[in-house]
């Protein structure tokens, strides 16, 4: 998913998707090699990649030498400070410090937006000590940016329908070339010496992400686990324990 | 004024609680439910005195939407894309029915394939209805169009329902700040709903008759006509009065930077932001470029299109919109207005872009001022489809996936 915040003294007529970012944020690491997503595409030279990971700066962004790369632990911020995996406040807080937006600007549009919402008072106040954590562990880089030249051209109709152009999957089932398990935050661990396999994980899991051995003991599929840990919650022999994970491939 | 930053979707439920709607019969769509949930809640939490009901579809919940409206409900609910296109049967009929209700439709373009995000080939569905249809470019103009719309459509020289259209994505998960009109000047500039003939169990109405004969379906239909065209200056005198209690204005087209353009494009909705981008660009480079946008789609701005499109070189119609083996929606009917004219446009250049929200560049755009600069240098207007050279390489590379072949 890609979401885009313009913010300017002038009044902003543009809309939608920014394709030359002077700040990119990516709030899961595993984006970052993957193709599909290409998440540092169009960021502008001298722009800002911040970068969601409990790894260096140096590994996240190798031959871009040109954006300045931050890296910052938001999901164990996020953990320590909230008790769950939920990154806006802390993004946004990360975003401010960079552009250079006050903290009691931030503070206060925080409590304004999430008190909105309906979040109770408690929470709000605990993102926005997650958003004052993050404010304080960044610098302010000052942004001179400049976009970076394109090659982009427009193709005529008849380049677009040359071939008939019908939808149509043909290679079929083609899900399981997609791993999903390195959107895990949290990892399940079954403890065969309790678990007396009667399959309740099995049923419950919604990505059909528990598969069954040659012995007939249920199997947690770690490719496509998402680390939803409704099968720790359905257990009814507390067999399923969770453990922070980081770096998943 | 400080605005409060409301997504699209919320400044037309705020549109709907500023004036006071009876009742919202509703049905969840992407990118439109947050609408009626914004509504259920603000029902569920009192600061809404309305009555909400989840119908079983959107035909049944235009049908209730109607019905309710005659009743003497000021009546509001929304849609979108296929929800649209299964409203259309009734659309017709309430319209008929001369049923001033208000329809928010948050466009997403039309399945075979399925997408998500915008394009107007949903609202422009309707064109035909009956309904009379104002286009938003901002959150504002969201809030500001509802009220404008239920002040038209309930005028009693109108009587016709009316359709708000928001762009999905851009506009309805778009957060922009909106001045939220006070609710006392509001209650000023649309005073509760005044049904004509209103049904009551005491006073029995029949509404809806068959009629059979064709001299007096014809009759009918030609009032709806007449009362669709009355619908413009109702508008005018309505945005006057708008303009005086809220301090922004609104006509049925809005020109920029069309003083002395020679180049001018049409467009509407969200998209426009875009287009005043490119004229700003343009104009930066010393091309006299301009934009015309369409605010109001039914009844059709034609007059005042002519009037603004007058004398100049090339004209450029941006459709987000397809119909198949024609083209644009919208060309031929702005091309229409302007045939007849005295001085009409050099040439007319019909575009297709953004379908399904495609991610639009400024070098696109730029691109279609490019081309209407040919035009007037003596190429022959051809129809401009928009897509790039890197689209094409991924949409190879998405069919060699789906085929097996990567």
């Amino acid at each position: 998913m890609t979401a885009f915040t313009r913010f300017s003294d002038e009044k902003i007529t543009e809309k939608g998707f920014v394709f030359a970012p002077d700040i990119t944020a990516v709030m899961d690491d595993s984006l970052i090699s993957d193709p599909m997503a290409n998440p540092f595409a169009g960021l502008r030279k001298g722009g800002v990649a911040v970068v969601n990971t409990t790894r260096q700066s140096a590994s996240v962004l190798p031959g871009r030498d040109d954006v300045s790369v931050v890296t910052v632990d938001l999901t164990g911020q996020a953990l320590k400070i909230l008790g769950k995996p939920i990154l806006s406040s802390g993004i946004a807080a990360a975003v401010a410090r960079i552009s250079g937006i006050r903290k009691e600007a931030l503070l206060t549009a925080l409590s304004e937006e999430l008190g909105d919402i309906g979040l109770s008072a408690d929470m709000v106040a605990k993102n926005v000590s997650f958003a004052d954590v993050i404010y304080g562990e960044l610098g302010p880089l000052g942004l001179k940016t400049e976009e970076l030249p394109t090659t982009e051209e427009l193709v005529p109709l008849a380049v677009v329908v040359s071939d008939g152009g019908i939808e149509k999957v043909t290679n079929t089932g083609n899900s399981f070339a997609r791993h999903t398990g390195n959107w895990r935050t949290f990892r399940p661990t079954i403890d065969y010496a309790k678990c007396t396999n009667c399959m309740i994980c099995y049923a419950y899991c919604p990505e059909s992400a528990m598969s069954v051995d040659r012995d007939g003991r249920v199997r947690i599929d770690y490719d496509n686990c998402k680390g939803c840990m409704i099968c720790m919650t359905e257990c009814p022999l507390r067999a399923v324990t969770q453990s922070r994970e980081v770096g998943v491939q | 004024m400080k605005g409060k930053l409301l997504t699209g979707n919320v400044a037309a439920a705020a549109g709907a609680m500023l004036a006071r709607v009876d009742y919202v019969p509703a049905y969840p769509i992407t990118p439109q439910t947050e609408i009626i949930e914004t509504i259920a809640d603000w029902v569920r939490e009192g600061k809404m005195d309305s009555r909400f009901v989840q119908l079983e579809s959107e035909h049944s919940m235009m049908t209730a939407a109607g019905a309710a409206s005659l009743a003497g409900a000021r009546v509001f609910t929304a849609t979108s894309s296929q929800g649209m296109l299964y409203t259309i049967e009734m659309l017709y009929n309430v319209s008929g029915w001369r049923a001033p209700m208000l329809l928010a439709n948050v466009s997403r373009g039309v399945a075979a394939p399925i997408v998500l995000e915008p394009d107007h080939n949903d609202v422009l569905a309707a064109r035909d209805s009956g309904f009379l249809q104002f286009h938003s470019e901002t959150c504002q103009e969201v809030t500001d169009l509802v009220l404008l719309a239920y002040r038209v459509a309930e005028d009693k020289r109108v009587m016709l329902p009316a359709i708000v259209n928001l762009d999905g994505f851009y506009l309805s998960f778009t957060r922009e700040p909106v001045v939220l009109p006070e609710q006392k000047l509001v209650d000023r500039f649309l005073p509760p709903y005044e049904p004509v003939s209103p049904m009551r169990a005491s006073k029995p109405v029949s509404r809806g008759s068959s009629v059979f004969e064709g001299f007096l379906y014809s009759y009918f239909r030609y009032n709806q006509h007449g009362a669709a065209l009355k619908a413009k200056q109702v508008f005018n005198q309505a945005a006057r009065e708008f303009e005086d209690l809220f301090g922004r204005s609104y006509g049925p087209v809005e020109g920029y930077m069309l003083e002395d353009a020679d180049y001018v494009l049409v467009m509407s909705n969200s998209f426009t932001g875009l287009g005043r981008q490119a004229v700003k660009r343009m104009r930066e480079r010393g091309v006299k470029a301009g934009l015309l946008k369409l605010v109001m789609v039914r009844p059709f701005p034609a007059e005042e299109i002519a009037a603004l499109l007058r004398g100049r070189k090339v004209v450029g119609v941006f459709d987000q919109n397809l119909a198949p083996g024609a083209g644009g929606i919208l060309y031929p009917e702005v091309a229409g207005a302007l045939y007849n004219l005295r001085g009409r446009p050099g040439a007319i250049l019909p575009i297709v872009g953004a379908l399904g929200g495609k991610q639009t560049t400024a070098k696109e755009m730029a691109a279609v001022f490019e081309e209407m600069i040919a035009i007037d240098k003596g190429k022959t207007p051809a129809p401009l489809f928009l897509m790039r050279g890197d689209e094409m390489t991924r949409v190879k590379k998405m069919i060699a996936v789906a085929e097996g072949r990567s």
